[in-house]
């Protein structure tokens, strides 16, 4: 039994566990590794520079740049994401027929089954076509002049967080959906008998409750956030007007594999991966002393 | 009498706003199906009525010349060919490691266990961004550049799978391994009539989920897969797009082939999908 036992996890855990050091835990180590150096895969040596990558990032215009950006698409999206997928749940939560919220849930989730690209291609040709696109269309309808929806660096990253919301909102509606539908319905009866209005049943007994699944949804969302990439690759694939559609992970791809400094680009990778975990590590403490509230 | 009152009351305000979240929710479902149908009607125009006029409903002279030059002009077949070896490969390697990966750390006890385990968990919280300069130096040593291997190998073990898989199987019920192994099952054998049966809720979710993910994926294809023959639909479809900037009628006919295929399926399987993604969430 014994015997058995040991050959049974030696034949299961050194295959995978090859797997996962070679091509997750390798990886983490050799980007630190790399970072310290200029690397450049076409050449032969490539040689160790200390910290002169992370002190070259601190005067890098461009890097800020595409901090700052990122740091305003994920807020501003994941804020705007969260509050309309939690208000839509609970909306479709309130209709009695199972097949009304099926429906529903059905239609916000469509979009999650397209790739993000091909999403994206169809939004930049349809409803963001400075000529004939149907935003500007609708803008003229009120009279309004039609603007440039991805070739101004004004309202670019509007229009990505628009489409993204579009392509993505599905996900949080559903794991919200969830989310209600495991609170005990008695819960909501009892309240209602005590003449509790809509409003403070979802102020008392929804919000709170939801606590944990907020908190894991967010966290999600802003980790997923912080790295999208596909749909900025459509909208600005030159970086957009004044360097408006630079983010994180366009600006790491290009250095690597653009520019082929690796070095470098693997420095921005771990300054990326640094305010991850620091948004995330200040998003468990709020969390943290909400729920003691 | 006053109860009765209230409980009309109640039920006549709540008509009232179920009403108006039911208009808005229609006029949201509207806004989310508009791209689609501006897309499907621009891939039945002519290349000419799409450049004078791209905003009609309704094509004035339906063609299928669109999806004509997809199929047949462009190596449409080769990519879709890609995209289904590549998602099913790791489809199914990926539901094979996670619930042998989750039964093991769920019910055996090793050194290292917990180790493993934790650095498993670990590597999920790193980005794609850091690991893909160095997994792309590793490919490209070990000759995997431009073949779809590159994103078979590497995509073995999912730590997400694997942590999803462990959850349920640590809601099996003791006796029922036990008596399976008194009665002279293998490890093996355990795993597969007892193991999976049991955790099939998990399965079909994990199964969805890695699908639409390695299907949808744009960043790994992107970095590992140059020629044209070797792309997958998605990284194709926007070299296309940007080769095809005048040709509108065949961009959409392209975006109309990829997205109908796996929307209809998912609208059939509406039901499963939407379970089987709550759950990632639920158990996450």
């Amino acid at each position: 039994m014994k015997k058995g036992n040991r050959r049974f996890l030696l034949l299961v855990l050194v295959p995978c566990f090859a797997e996962v050091f070679v091509f997750l835990v390798l990886p983490i180590i050799g980007t630190c590794l790399i970072s310290f150096m200029e690397y450049n895969p076409l050449h032969s040596e490539n040689s160790f520079v200390g910290i002169n990558n992370y002190v070259r990032l601190l005067h890098d215009q461009s890097f800020f740049k595409a901090m700052g950006n990122t740091l305003v698409f994920t807020f501003s999206a994941v804020a705007i994401n969260i509050v309309l997928a939690l208000a839509m749940a609970v909306a479709i939560s309130q209709f009695e027929s199972n097949r009304t919220r099926s429906f529903f849930r059905m239609m916000v989730f469509l979009p999650c089954i397209a790739p993000m690209v091909a999403s994206a291609v169809v939004w930049l040709r349809s409803l963001y076509e400075p000529r004939g696109g149907m935003f500007n269309a609708l803008l003229r309808a009120f009279g309004l002049d039609g603007i440039s929806w991805v070739g101004d660096a004004r309202y670019l990253m509007i229009s990505v967080i628009i489409f993204t919301l579009w392509a993505d909102i599905g996900y949080n509606v559903i794991l919200f959906s969830a989310g209600i539908d495991g609170i005990p319905g008695n819960l909501y009866e009892s309240a209602r008998l005590d003449g509790a209005g809509r409003w403070q049943l979802f102020r008392m007994i929804t919000l709170p409750l939801l606590g944990r699944t907020t908190t894991f949804i967010l966290l999600m969302t802003l980790i997923s956030y912080f790295q999208m990439f596909a749909q900025f690759q459509i909208f600005a694939p030159k970086e957009g007007p004044q360097q408006s559609g630079l983010v994180m992970t366009g600006y790491i791809y290009k250095q690597a594999f653009v520019n082929k400094e690796m070095g470098y680009a693997a420095a921005i990778s771990m300054a990326l991966f640094a305010v991850i975990l620091v948004v995330s590590a200040l998003q468990q403490r709020i969390n943290r002393v909400d729920w003691e509230y | 009498m006053t109860s009765n009152k209230k409980k009309k009351f109640y039920q006549k305000e709540g008509f009232r706003i179920r009403l108006i979240l039911f208009l808005v929710m229609i006029a949201v479902s509207l806004i989310i199906v508009t791209p689609y149908v501006w897309m499907l009607s621009n891939s039945f125009k002519s290349t000419k009525e799409t450049l004078v006029d791209a905003s009609h409903l309704l094509p004035k002279d339906p063609t299928l010349d669109g999806y004509r030059k997809v199929l047949f002009d462009s190596p449409f077949f080769y990519w879709l060919r890609n995209s289904l070896i590549i998602t099913v490969s790791d489809t199914v390697i990926i539901l094979f490691t996670s619930t042998i990966l989750g039964f093991l750390f769920s019910r055996f006890e090793f050194r290292g266990k917990r180790f493993l385990f934790m650095m498993l968990l670990f590597t999920m919280m790193v980005p794609a961004q850091v690991t893909m300069i160095t997994k792309f130096i590793l490919i490209d040593r070990i000759g995997l550049y431009d073949n779809l291997l590159a994103l078979i190998i590497p995509a073995i073990v999912s730590a997400f799978g694997v942590y999803l898989c462990r959850q349920y199987c640590d809601e099996i019920p003791r006796e029922l391994l036990e008596s399976a192994r008194i009665d002279g099952a293998g490890h093996f054998q355990v795993y597969i009539h007892i193991v999976l049966p049991q955790i099939r809720p998990a399965i079909g979710s994990l199964a969805i989920f890695t699908f639409l993910e390695i299907w949808n994926d744009y960043l790994n294809p992107l970095l590992y897969l140059s020629s044209t023959n070797k792309q997958t639909l998605p990284l194709a479809l926007s070299f296309f797009s940007s080769q095809h900037q005048t040709d509108l009628s065949a961009t959409m006919a392209a975006s109309a082939l990829i997205m109908i295929p796996t929307s209809i399926v998912f609208i059939v399987f509406q039901k499963q999908f939407i379970k089987g993604i709550a759950m990632t969430g639920m158990k996450g």
